[in-house]
């Protein structure tokens, strides 16, 4: 048998040295990274055949002929989620090894051959012609909003994604709460259909294109400029695979998690729960790893008055996937539900009294991983969180931010020459004692300082405070360089800086980073 | 909460219904899917696949597994994280069962009344050192490079060195006692572990040493099922230094006299600018006249002891004609703890040449290896090296000389130039730490017949139908 999809990605296949940093790293190293045994199918069924390097050498020997495709091949591929936890813990190359993308793959070629999963023929089936995964009927797709006049323009579309149309509508339901009492100028599409997440991760794309061109001229036909959706695999796909597969929109597309993110800061809206509660957040994969959305969903939950946000012992890049995705629900469910119950685990040990999630599918995993432990924590989703604690706008408390790190977003604003050398899209993020900022690289001696957390910065530097007042009284930029060289190198007790890789050195160097290093004197 | 096995065993291995018996189903396989998986190590060299995979999970069911093998005469291969870059464990027979022992983590005990840690023999280095750390304590050596996977049992079978090795010597040197299932299906305590109502505080102990026996046996005598290691407390102030020379042979006097000093958690040379290069790319461009360098990490549990500490290098590195480069790649090297090596993989596929030497020695060898580098045009040929050596114990070091070809039509002239390079390696008094395939047989065209023989005399009688790893040491064919 061919595989030419996955011998696309031959020199990766040839460059793994199986190191197993996917299968069995841990937190302490690293650049204090949070990783802990990434793989997630790998950590319920044992064996390494499971676990990226594993899937490695087989994939290689199956190209090599050395294993032939069978029964138990199929079944073995179909077992990843597609999470990226091992790509985004993979140092080995500037991306890391693409086993998400091989995995798909992989199993377009075994479509292609005729070597499939029943199951997935009927859900292809499905979304061609009822344009869900679920054979239900299309034109009742709306009908869990009862009876309401969606208006035909609006410049809010609220994609509502097959999985909150039919299966867990409350979602969907609270998502429409909300947004009526923010009252934000949206409407849903009457005709919406399946983005097509599920036929990209099973492998078969054939049709994929017709329902993200009918989606876009359904949008387009409303005038709208946002799409919202709280659906991380729609999402995913409408921002990441939409686009890679070719198509082009001119909308912009955001996660219910990041829209309330700027309502809130910009004070249209305010939550507050009546009595305090500890809450733990889990990132679904197509949310965070797969689009790079950490920080909205955090900030959205931190910014409810009398709620605690926890973090579980794997987060953000590096969390555990729920078991749902990549297929794997509907194709060894009892698997899915294990991994389930591993991460409600993980959430129980937070001392969390509710895990919120963002992501229909994530929700209901984690629901039957639930049952599954027996567990007693309750999952929620995010629109289904917030509803209770909307209180209206904030009248009341704007500008709250410490001086320090404003006069710091002002200095660093004013002197882009700082960061000259690094190419565009270079993200730094700041902390001084918990304040957060960053700098995104704009362009050649340009800079944005965001007021916020960067999502997915490549590097996080923590300043003392003296350190700060030492660096904004500097005036020129060569100055600043060989002041933040030395409160690195000798630091003291009141002034120092200390810094956190996100990104492998080779990453670093590629976005230009030498440079950096070597103006502030540290290279 | 059992799952059932995804890739089902094809039930076609003699032992499989006896070891699932032992094991449960799901922890025991023989398809050749699971198989592919246990194939390679982390590096290019590949021995006979395994013909069944068993992951225990105490040491009772280590016992049921060897003494089912010895009955039935059947090779057994213990395998700890499987990221070696030697092939070490790696069957050399068909047909094995193969011990996946990264179940076997656990940590039995902290004994802080006499700084020991015990743990399951496939703990791994990163999460013991994470676990310790949360205690107040550290180890002595940290654990291989590639500690993440790296098993404690599997580094100690092997005489794996790495972190920390400038202070507390190699991996073996940490050990206080261990446990081990013998071909007889016997548990052995070694060290002060003769003593059954003793703590496993000491390794020399009325008797001989019976858990040098074991370290680096290449899993060849037995099956380690628990380690008890040396602890130390943890020690917060760390300072470093970066030294850079005009010449190699400057950089190697300087780094003796502070290795000879034993002041330095880790002391780490590279020994020619591609080398710096390669690690730290632009580390070097403002220092033109720099060939080699080192960093130095100097950690203590007094602020004043670690800054004196480091303040000696420097005057010491200073007197040997060295240059103060700062301290910034030496901070990257300790903080990138086990995540060092891998970002190296961006050059290509790693060829490496591990092993020991005399650091007087390293001179000699790197004028050899140059030699052989010009000789290939491997920089126009794409091939990047790494020259690094670690200081280890009191005077030797590791000759860490690794090349990178960096696409799979290279890797012809790549093996062509490793090749050579080992062949240099032995020549020049360098001694492999470990075997496995890369070693083996240049090691064994060296070794005394009398050293063998000995060795060999040991194995009859611990293991007599050579049950366990059958042919390492025996060549690579």
């Amino acid at each position: 048998m061919l595989f030419p999809n996955l011998t696309k990605y031959d020199e990766d296949l040839w460059l793994c040295a199986r190191c197993g940093d996917c299968s069995l790293a841990d937190k302490t190293v690293a650049s204090n990274r949070d990783v802990y045994h990434p793989c997630a199918v790998k950590n319920v069924l044992g064996f390494e055949a499971y676990a990226a390097r594993g899937r490695v050498m087989i994939m290689n020997d199956l190209i090599s002929g050395e294993l032939e495709v069978d029964e138990n091949v199929i079944n073995w591929a179909y077992t990843c989620t597609t999470c990226k936890n091992c790509q985004e813990t993979c140092t080995a190359t500037a991306e890391g090894i693409r086993i998400p993308d091989m995995v798909e793959a992989l199993r377009k070629d075994l479509v292609t051959n005729d070597f499939v999963v029943e199951k997935h023929g009927v859900i292809e089936d499905s979304i061609i012609n009822k344009f869900n995964p679920y054979k239900e009927p299309h034109n009742r797709r709306m009908d869990l909003f009862g009876e309401r006049d969606w208006p035909e323009k609006a410049s809010v579309i609220y994609f509502v994604g097959c999985t909150s149309a039919y299966r867990e509508k409350e979602i969907a339901r609270t998502t429409v709460q909300l947004l009526d009492q923010i009252g934000a100028d949206f409407t849903v599409l009457s005709d919406e259909r399946c983005c097509g997440s599920v036929l990209l991760r099973v492998g078969r794309t054939k049709s994929f294109g017709n329902h993200t061109t009918h989606n876009i001229e359904a949008i387009k036909r409303t005038g709208a400029n946002t799409i919202v959706t709280a659906c991380a695999g729609c999402f995913r796909t409408w921002k990441v695979d939409v686009v890679s597969e070719g198509d082009d929109y001119d909308f912009e597309v955001l996660h219910i998690t990041e829209y309330l993110d700027r309502l809130i800061r910009d004070g249209e809206v305010v939550f507050k729960a009546p009595k305090s509660m500890k809450v733990t957040y889990h990132d679904p994969c197509h949310l965070g790893r797969h689009a790079e959305v950490y920080e909205a969903p955090r900030r959205v939950i931190e910014a409810i008055s009398n709620v605690e946000l926890v973090e579980m012992e794997t987060n953000k890049r590096y969390a555990h996937c729920c078991g749902s995705g990549g297929g794997v629900k509907s194709t060894h469910g009892e698997l899915a539900d294990k991994i389930a119950a591993d991460r409600i685990k993980e959430a129980e040990d937070t001392g969390a009294k509710v895990l919120v999630t963002a992501c229909p599918f994530c929700h209901r995993g984690l629901e039957d991983g639930s049952k599954y432990s027996r567990s007693n924590l309750p999952v929620i989703d995010v629109p289904e969180f917030l509803l209770p604690f909307v209180q209206g706008k904030d009248t009341i408390t704007k500008n709250v931010e410490n001086p320090l790190k404003m006069k710091f977003i002002e200095y660093l604003s004013a002197h882009p020459k700082i960061f000259e050398g690094l190419k565009k899209g270079a993200v730094i993020d700041y902390d001084i004692e918990g304040d957060r900022f960053h700098v995104l690289v704009t362009g050649k001696s340009e800079i944005e300082v965001p007021p916020i957390r960067a999502e997915n910065p490549d590097v996080e530097l923590t300043f003392s405070p003296k350190a700060v007042e030492k660096l904004v009284a500097l005036d020129s930029v060569v100055d600043y360089a060989k002041q933040f060289g030395a409160l690195f190198k000798e630091p003291t007790d009141d002034e120092w800086i200390k810094f956190n890789l996100r990104l492998n050195i080779v990453k670093l160097l590629m976005k230009g980073y030498r440079k950096f290093a070597q103006r502030a004197g540290l290279i | 909460m059992i799952v059932v096995a995804i890739v089902k065993s094809s039930e076609s291995h003699p032992l499989y219904k006896k070891l699932a018996a032992i094991v449960g189903e799901d922890r025991v396989n023989d398809n050749q899917v699971i198989i592919s998986a246990y194939t390679k190590d982390a590096s290019h060299l590949t021995a006979e696949k395994p013909g069944i995979v068993v992951m225990p999970e105490t040491v009772e069911e280590v016992q049921a597994i060897v003494n089912l093998c010895s009955e039935t005469k059947s090779p057994l291969v213990p395998a700890g994280g499987r990221n070696g870059i030697c092939g070490a464990c790696l069957p050399r027979v068909t047909q094995a069962v193969l011990l996946d022992m990264v179940k076997m983590d656990r940590i039995i005990n902290i004994d802080e009344d006499v700084m020991t840690v015990t743990v399951e023999a496939g703990q791994r280095w990163a999460e013991l050192i994470h676990r310790l750390d949360e205690k107040g304590y550290k180890l002595g050596f940290r654990g291989p490079y590639g500690g993440n996977a790296g098993t404690v049992g599997g580094s100690v079978s092997i005489n794996s060195i790495g972190y920390a090795a400038s202070k507390y010597g190699s991996s073996p040197d940490g050990v206080v006692s261990l446990e081990v299932v013998l071909a007889n299906g016997e548990v052995i305590q070694t060290g002060t572990g003769w003593n059954k109502t003793a703590k496993l505080f000491a390794r020399y102990s009325s008797f001989n040493d019976i858990t040098g026996v074991f370290l680096g046996d290449a899993g060849t005598l037995g099956v380690k099922t628990k380690v008890t290691l040396k602890i130390y407390l943890r020690a917060e102030f760390i300072t470093h230094a970066d030294m850079g020379f005009k010449t190699l042979e400057e950089a190697t006097a300087a780094f003796l006299e502070v290795q000879k000093r034993g002041f330095t958690e880790e002391l780490i040379l590279l020994a020619d600018r591609q080398s710096t290069d390669t690690f730290f790319p632009g580390f070097l461009d403002s220092h033109k006249e720099i060939h080699a360098m080192f960093s130095a990490i100097v950690q203590e549990t007094d602020e004043q002891l670690a800054a004196r500490k480091i303040e000696i290098v420097r005057e010491i590195a200073l007197e040997h004609g060295g240059k103060d480069l700062g301290n910034f790649a030496a901070q990257m090297h300790w903080n990138e703890l086990f995540n060092l090596v891998q970002p190296l993989f961006n050059n290509g596929f790693w060829l490496n040449t591990c092993h020991l030497r005399p650091i007087t020695s390293l001179p000699e060898i790197m004028h050899k290896l140059w030699a052989i580098f010009d000789k290939h045009k491997m920089l126009e040929n794409g091939i990047k090296w790494i020259a690094s050596c670690l200081g280890a114990d009191r005077a030797y070091m590791t000759g860490w000389i690794t090349i990178f070809p960096p696409s799979k039509d290279k890797m012809e002239l790549g093996l062509k130039i490793w090749n050579e390079m080992l062949d240099a390696i032995m020549e020049t008094g360098g001694c492999p730490y470990w075997n496995g395939l890369l070693w083996e047989n240049r090691s064994l065209e060296k070794v005394d017949k009398n050293f063998m023989d000995t060795y060999w005399t040991i194995k009859k009688a611990l293991d007599p139908d050579n049950i366990f790893s059958p042919h390492v040491f025996e060549g690579v064919k």
